[in-house]
């Protein structure tokens, strides 16, 4: 426990204060704040006009907060690669791998302390991106109830991201080829599983399905916390974390 | 302490260390030796359980390397060729981390990283960032995040790499200090640390150990043979009469130079004097060479063996 702490602590504090990590968080913050002043502008509009025409009361959850939480979830897609392709890749370049492995700790700790490092970071990108419709509360009434459910799934969701990108970290020394790597299989989660529907078995279908990001993110956004939807999410991550511990864990026997 | 049984490692074809059997005693100062991709680095990557061997055992303190991992880890010490060192990091925040990672006794963390610091004497830089120093002082770094944990066994893969004469000397002062307290293996390529801070040496070459034994033994063992160094006027005449008389083993030229391995016996340096001497060659300079570590290194890792 002790070792994980220690290696968390170390890597993220590397991590919190490269530059980059100030660039990403930059560039996400400008583009949500331009995309979600737009949107809130756009529903006070329609909302106004909808009322003044009798029409039915309009959700800012699923018309401001729902698109937000889309453009969440795109950044972060491209953003925590940037942060976490060096959590391994780095330290085997550099041979700082060798203390690890030469230290009385397991490769479950290395593993896990790793992930806990990027994990914490990714929340840093959550945490700024909800502080938005967090802020509404200010000027608009709506269920905050709503809103911390879909941020549990996006925090979920990150958690995924995270681990998926840990492991690409592991298979290389080179940071480029790494982030290359994470990318690729953060935006493959997206498209990987769509379209299974249509093959003839129904037993292949429903087991797609059940693999789809999408649909259980979505669950999340539209306020049911369900406990299938968090058991897939942690699952995912503990089956990446797993493969990391594993290439780490290698390294003894190659 | 530290027990190596037949230990062997190949990557794919190649055979980087060939069924290696040593030994090393608690307190002793073990210098491991050998040209260039000799397996030295493997050997000691083994060892504190960086890589697995393809067959063989390794056994520290009584435990297995391979089956009890982290046992062997919490006694050694292990700096590697190059200091792995992080960047980013204060000297002293580096150290603390390392204790931590070494799992040191919380209270006794401070402490440890104090004395590290002062016997590296690092104590002008240990508020500065790691990637700021020079080579050498990183190489210091290395050592100290050895010491750090006060290991009992202490396993450095050139450890004076990098350095200016004086820290290479304050180096040796520190790893002879740390005799009978600590267990060392030191490896490496330069012969005069060898002979200044190990007790006993081994030599490897090609992934085999060519020989094992004291610094003194060893020595006397190499004198079987002994060499005369010349200087003659006229060379061409003697040569052929010296490579037949009685008792010589080899006669090398270089020019007006030449040195004659012979037996040993007086009587064979009285008549090789002799024998130049009549013939009117002109014999300038006639003297006993010693033969050093240094060549007692280049024989037995040219020609393979001390047999």
């Amino acid at each position: 426990m002790r070792a994980i702490w220690t290696i968390a602590k170390r890597d993220f504090r590397t991590l919190v204060t490269s530059p980059l990590f100030y660039f990403t968080l930059f560039i996400c913050t400008s583009v949500w704040s331009f995309v979600f002043l737009r949107s809130i502008q756009e529903f006070s509009l329609r909302s106004s006009r909808a009322a003044a025409m009798g029409g039915q009361e309009m959700n800012i959850h699923f018309y401001v907060f729902g698109n937000h939480i889309g453009l969440i979830n795109l950044l972060v897609i491209f953003c925590i690669p940037a942060i976490t392709m060096r959590l391994i890749s780095e330290e085997k370049k550099s041979g700082t791998f060798g203390l690890l492995l030469t230290s009385p700790i397991t490769a479950t700790d290395i593993a896990l302390g790793k992930y806990l490092a990027g994990f914490m970071l990714a929340l840093i990108y959550i945490f700024v991106g909800f502080l938005f419709p967090l802020g509404t509360l200010a000027f608009a009434d709506f269920s905050l109830k709503l809103l911390l459910a879909s941020m549990l799934g996006v925090v979920l969701m990150t958690g995924v991201y995270v681990a998926l990108d840990l492991f690409a970290s592991s298979m290389t020394q080179s940071q480029f080829l790494s982030i290359i790597l994470c990318i690729v299989l953060n935006v493959s989660l997206w498209f990987f599983f769509q379209g299974g529907q249509s093959s003839s078995n129904e037993v292949l279908d429903a087991v797609l399905d059940h693999l789809q990001f999408a649909k259980h993110l979505g669950h999340f956004v539209y306020g049911s916390v369900s406990t299938s939807s968090i058991i897939f999410f942690l699952s995912v991550i503990f089956f990446f974390v797993f493969l990391t511990q594993r290439v780490v864990e290698s390294a003894r026997w190659r | 302490m530290i027990e190596v049984k037949n230990l062997t490692k190949l990557y794919g074809e190649r055979v980087a260390i060939n069924n290696l059997n040593f030994k090393v005693r608690k307190g002793e100062i073990v210098g491991f030796l050998g040209p260039n991709g000799a397996g030295k680095s493997t050997t000691m990557k083994i060892i504190t359980g960086h890589m697995a061997p393809s067959q063989g055992q390794v056994l520290v303190d009584g435990f297995d390397v391979f089956e009890q991992p982290i046992e062997v880890k919490k006694r050694i010490g292990y700096l590697p060729e190059n200091p792995p060192v992080y960047m980013d990091m204060f000297v002293k925040d580096y150290l603390t981390f390392v204790a931590n990672l070494k799992g040191v006794n919380k209270k006794q963390i401070k402490e440890l990283v104090e004395k590290a610091i002062e016997k590296t004497n690092l104590q002008d830089v240990s508020k500065r960032m790691i990637q700021n120093l020079s080579k050498g002082f990183r190489q210091r770094v290395g050592i100290a995040q050895a010491l750090v944990s006060d290991p009992e066994i202490l396993i450095l893969d050139e450890p004076t790499v990098g350095l200016d004469p004086k820290q290479v000397a304050e180096i040796r002062k520190l790893i002879q200090s740390l005799k009978g307290q600590h267990t060392v293996v030191l490896s490496t390529h330069i012969l005069p640390e060898v002979q200044a801070t190990c007790e006993r040496i081994i030599i490897i070459n090609q992934g085999q150990i060519v020989a094992e034994d004291t610094l003194d033994s060893l020595t006397t063992r190499m004198q079987g043979s002994k060499r005369l160094h010349l200087r003659i006027r006229k060379v061409n005449g003697v040569i052929e009469k010296l490579n037949k008389m009685a008792g010589v083993t080899s006669v090398q030229v270089n020019g007006q130079f030449m040195d004659v391995d012979y037996d040993g016996e007086e009587n064979t340096v009285e008549n090789i004097s002799k024998l130049i001497v009549n013939d009117d060659a002109g014999l300038l300079e006639l003297r006993h060479e010693n033969i050093g570590l240094e060549d007692i290194f280049i024989r037995l890792t040219s020609e393979g063996g001390l047999q």
